[in-house]
């Protein structure tokens, strides 16, 4: 029997919805799909509740439409410059006297490593696990392998309470459950970083219209991620003040003729506000675009270099860095990015398989969602219980909140 | 960008022309204040004098003002105030029997004068509230300080709520916009130049409003009427086109103006001064459309104040000039009533939601002010509530948004603004 299930990211310029179908080999399709202009969101964050519901309701309304079927649980996005992530460790001795590891032996490790609690105010998103260690080697599945001593990691995300509540209110107001509240740059990453790239190391930075999640994968774990909140939004809005014109000008500027950095082509290009050429229509010079996209772009890049730190590092990142999301959309910023991080940046491409309409850079995170919630992320050595019914209760358990 | 026409001697209309019964007077307060005054090109308009005020002595013997006046002997023995703006704020309320003398008996007044400084900034508002009890209409230019001279910044911000207080409009003119203003390899002689000719004009333009016959021509009780209310934020601006199209141009090059897209400018005018200046063939429907595109642009309400003029010496050239002043509290009279003909105006709905606005930022502005002194400059917990008034505007479309700190920089605020990165228009 197949299963229906839904995946649903809060953009600030868009709501999206993909229902997918898994079938009994494991196999997903997507039979569901709709974006929908938002206009209740600030830099991923929601500022007016209504406005968001009726965004999402529609979205989600029209992708079960196109589906044919209902969903019950989705998988929700989250981001927003509230989202902090920290590196947690844990350890166990190997309790039985052949110093064989046992599932139970990871499991204390990771109770140890997940016991800090949340500040108030805030609760955890995720726990993403990082390598496991056996005495000292990474090991993928130590169960069974002789050894004294168990250490692992966790990369824990906390958020803001209130914001994840009203994200997840959002959704339940639909009378939907969400099964798993799921980073936004992990869930991109999921999509566009295969297995292979990951465990190359690699950065994939989701350019989005609110704000710009980054998360770093070294030897195939997430080592690093964070929500840097600026987004194509401030692009629009620089254009506006520069050029003096209104934002929805400066958004069709943006996109009709934006470049990350001017070139010489650009000197006396003049290009038209309207197009229309009637009065209050004005020809913009096509450098002032390009140089105020560029002192932001560049800014944002430097920005991640600053709070990549030593992470940054080409020996550790042999996969190069990834653009994604809308943002990566804006001809010449892979250059700009690579003169600014000193590592290779490509656009992202994405799996085969996926059709074109939806391999789109913006759908990215929407399409991941899928991707990870279907994912197992267990421990190693688990009964996987939840593999068979129990992906949709998965939930509360780990994120602590919501239903 | 050629402005000086506006400026060229022989552009003047016939002196004959001018209204006689009518008295203006431009005060420069402080050294910016002063080296205003000497900047000013006015086309000899016989009603129109110059006023320097300062307790500088030696500053006041360079200018070139027609009248001069030192204050503060007893306090500096003629040498400047150091910045100090209680000082001269002390200085000013000592001597303001004199001040006052000098203002009477005048109808309008241009306060010109720098907020950082001591003289300017601390003088001014006294200097203002005198003009406003001798019944004068009073529109103050006042330049602002760059923002990363901390301490005096805060003080013009200061000087400036206080100044708005007394006057009818006040222009603020931020040095930290002076790199957007002038054409993109500006010196900063020629930035200062650029920022000193748009007081010329603002002046110039209200002066031959008041003293000239036009085509459309403003009684001076229509100006009074119109901008007899507290300043609250204002706008100024200015555009010049040519040609077959001039009327265009203009008003492009108008809503260009940089003075229009400065921090502190409001985008929308209670009062609103529109004058077209044009050569004789002048079109009566392009203006019509003008003023009707003006008023929209700049959500005006009935307080429209319009004028045209025809000079014959700008041929086929034609300017716009515009100066708002948005009310901050719904139909309040300012603290003196200036005069009798002082008409109260209901408010139109339109207006008062407009302005309910306006008043909820004020507040607002209010709340972050007094949190901001407390707190210095620190970087606050809670971001919700807290902004800064200087700041406010320059945040475009994130306006209404919490703000964006990273490293102690607003990352809302145009990144080119915060680099100082030339953008030519």
């Amino acid at each position: 029997m197949s299963k229906i299930i839904g995946s649903v990211e809060i953009g600030t310029s868009k709501s999206k919805a993909l229902v997918g179908e898994v079938a009994e080999n494991g196999n997903l399709s997507i039979v569901g799909m709709s974006s929908r202009p938002n206009e209740g969101m600030r830099k991923g964050e929601i500022v007016d509740f209504r406005k968001v519901a009726c965004s999402v309701h529609a979205a989600i309304a029209d992708a079960e439409k196109m589906s044919g079927t209902t969903v019950d649980s989705v998988y929700l996005a989250q981001s927003g410059s509230h989202l902090h992530g920290t590196m947690l460790h844990g350890s166990a001795y190997v309790s039985s006297s052949d110093n064989r590891v046992t599932g139970h032996d990871l499991e204390r490790a990771a109770e140890e490593a997940q016991r800090r609690e949340a500040e108030s105010g805030r609760n955890y998103v995720h726990f993403v696990r990082t390598p496991i260690l056996l005495d000292g080697q990474v090991r993928d599945d130590p169960v069974g392998m002789h050894g004294k001593k168990i250490d692992l990691g966790y990369w824990a995300i906390d958020g803001d309470e209130q914001a994840m509540r009203s994200a997840i209110h959002v959704i339940s107001n639909y009378n939907i459950e969400v099964s798993d509240l799921i980073i936004s740059s992990i869930a991109s990453a999921t999509m566009v970083a295969g297995p292979d790239l990951r465990r190359a190391g690699t950065l994939v930075i989701d350019l989005g219209a609110g704000v710009t999640d980054v998360v770093l994968y070294r030897q195939g774990y997430v080592a690093f991620s964070g929500v840097i909140p600026v987004g194509g939004d401030h692009i629009t809005g620089d254009l506006s003040m520069g050029l003096r014109i209104l934002e929805r000008y400066a958004e069709k500027l943006k996109i009709e003729h934006g470049k990350a950095a001017p070139d010489p082509s650009d000197e006396k290009e003049e290009v038209w506000m309207v197009g229309d050429r009637t009065i209050g229509d004005r020809s913009v010079s096509r450098k002032a675009i390009s140089d105020i996209i560029h002192v932001r772009i560049v800014e944002l890049f430097e920005i991640i270099h600053k709070e990549l730190g030593e992470l940054l590092c080409q020996d550790e990142l042999k996969g190069g860095i990834l653009l994604t999301g809308g943002g990566s959309q804006l001809p010449g910023i892979e250059s700009v990015a690579t003169k600014v991080l000193g590592i290779p940046v490509r656009k992202a491409g994405f799996p085969p398989g996926i059709s074109t309409e939806l391999a789109q850079p913006e759908n990215a995170t929407v399409l991941g969602l899928l991707h990870y919630g279907l994912q197992d992320h267990g421990l190693p050595g688990q009964i996987k219980e939840e593999a068979q019914t129990g992906i949709f209760e998965k939930l509360a358990s780990i994120v602590g909140i919501g239903n | 960008m050629s402005q000086d026409n506006f400026l060229d001697p022989e552009s003047t209309f016939s002196p004959a022309n001018e209204n006689p019964s009518i008295r203006a007077l431009v005060v420069g307060v402080g050294g910016a204040g002063l080296s205003l005054v000497d900047g000013l090109r006015l086309d000899n308009f016989q009603g129109v004098e110059h006023l320097a005020i300062d307790v500088d002595s030696r500053a006041l013997a360079d200018s070139i003002a027609g009248e001069k006046l030192m204050i503060g002997r007893r306090h500096t023995r003629g040498m400047g105030t150091g910045g100090e703006f209680t000082l001269a704020r002390k200085i000013a309320e000592e001597e303001k029997d004199i001040i006052r003398k000098k203002l009477e008996g005048v109808d309008l007044i241009f306060l010109l004068a720098g907020l950082g400084g001591g003289m300017g900034g601390g003088a001014v508002s006294v200097i203002a509230r005198l003009a406003r009890e001798a019944g004068a209409l009073v529109f103050a230019f006042a330049p602002l300080p760059f923002s990363w001279e901390k301490s005096r910044h805060s003080q013009a911000q200061e000087c400036l709520s206080e100044l708005r207080k007394f006057s009818n409009a006040v222009v603020p003119l931020p040095n930290d916009s002076l790199l957007q203003v002038g054409g993109p390899d500006a010196t900063a002689l020629e930035c200062f130049a650029e920022a000193g000719r748009n007081v010329s004009k603002g002046i110039s333009a209200i002066c031959s409003l008041v003293f000239r016959r036009g085509m459309i021509d403003v009684d001076f009780a229509d100006l009074r009427k119109a901008f007899n209310r507290r300043a609250g934020r204002t706008l100024f601006g200015y555009g010049e086109g040519e040609g077959e199209d001039a009327i265009r141009h203009a008003l492009r090059e108008l809503m260009l103006c940089p003075m229009l897209h400065l921090p502190d400018v409001s985008k929308a005018a209670d009062a609103l001064l529109i004058l077209i200046t044009g050569g004789a063939g002048m079109a009566m429907s392009a203006l019509q459309q003008a003023s009707l595109e003006i008023r929209e642009e700049f959500k005006a309400g009935e307080h429209v104040v319009f004028g045209a003029h025809v000079d014959e010496n700008l041929g086929e050239r034609l300017q716009i000039i515009v100066l708002g002043a948005t009310d901050l509290e719904a139909g309040a009279k300012a603290d003196v009533a200036p005069s009798a003909d002082q008409v109260m105006i209901d408010s139109t709905k339109n207006k008062q939601a407009h302005q309910s606005k306006l008043r909820k930022q004020v507040e607002k502005n209010q709340k972050s002010n007094a949190r901001s002194r407390k707190r210095g400059k620190k970087i606050p917990v809670d971001q919700n509530t807290f902004s800064f008034m200087e700041e406010n505007n320059q945040r475009g479309i994130f306006d209404d948004s919490s703000r964006n700190l990273y490293e102690g920089e607003d990352l809302d605020v145009p990144a080119y603004l915060r680099r100082g990165v030339k953008v030519a228009v």
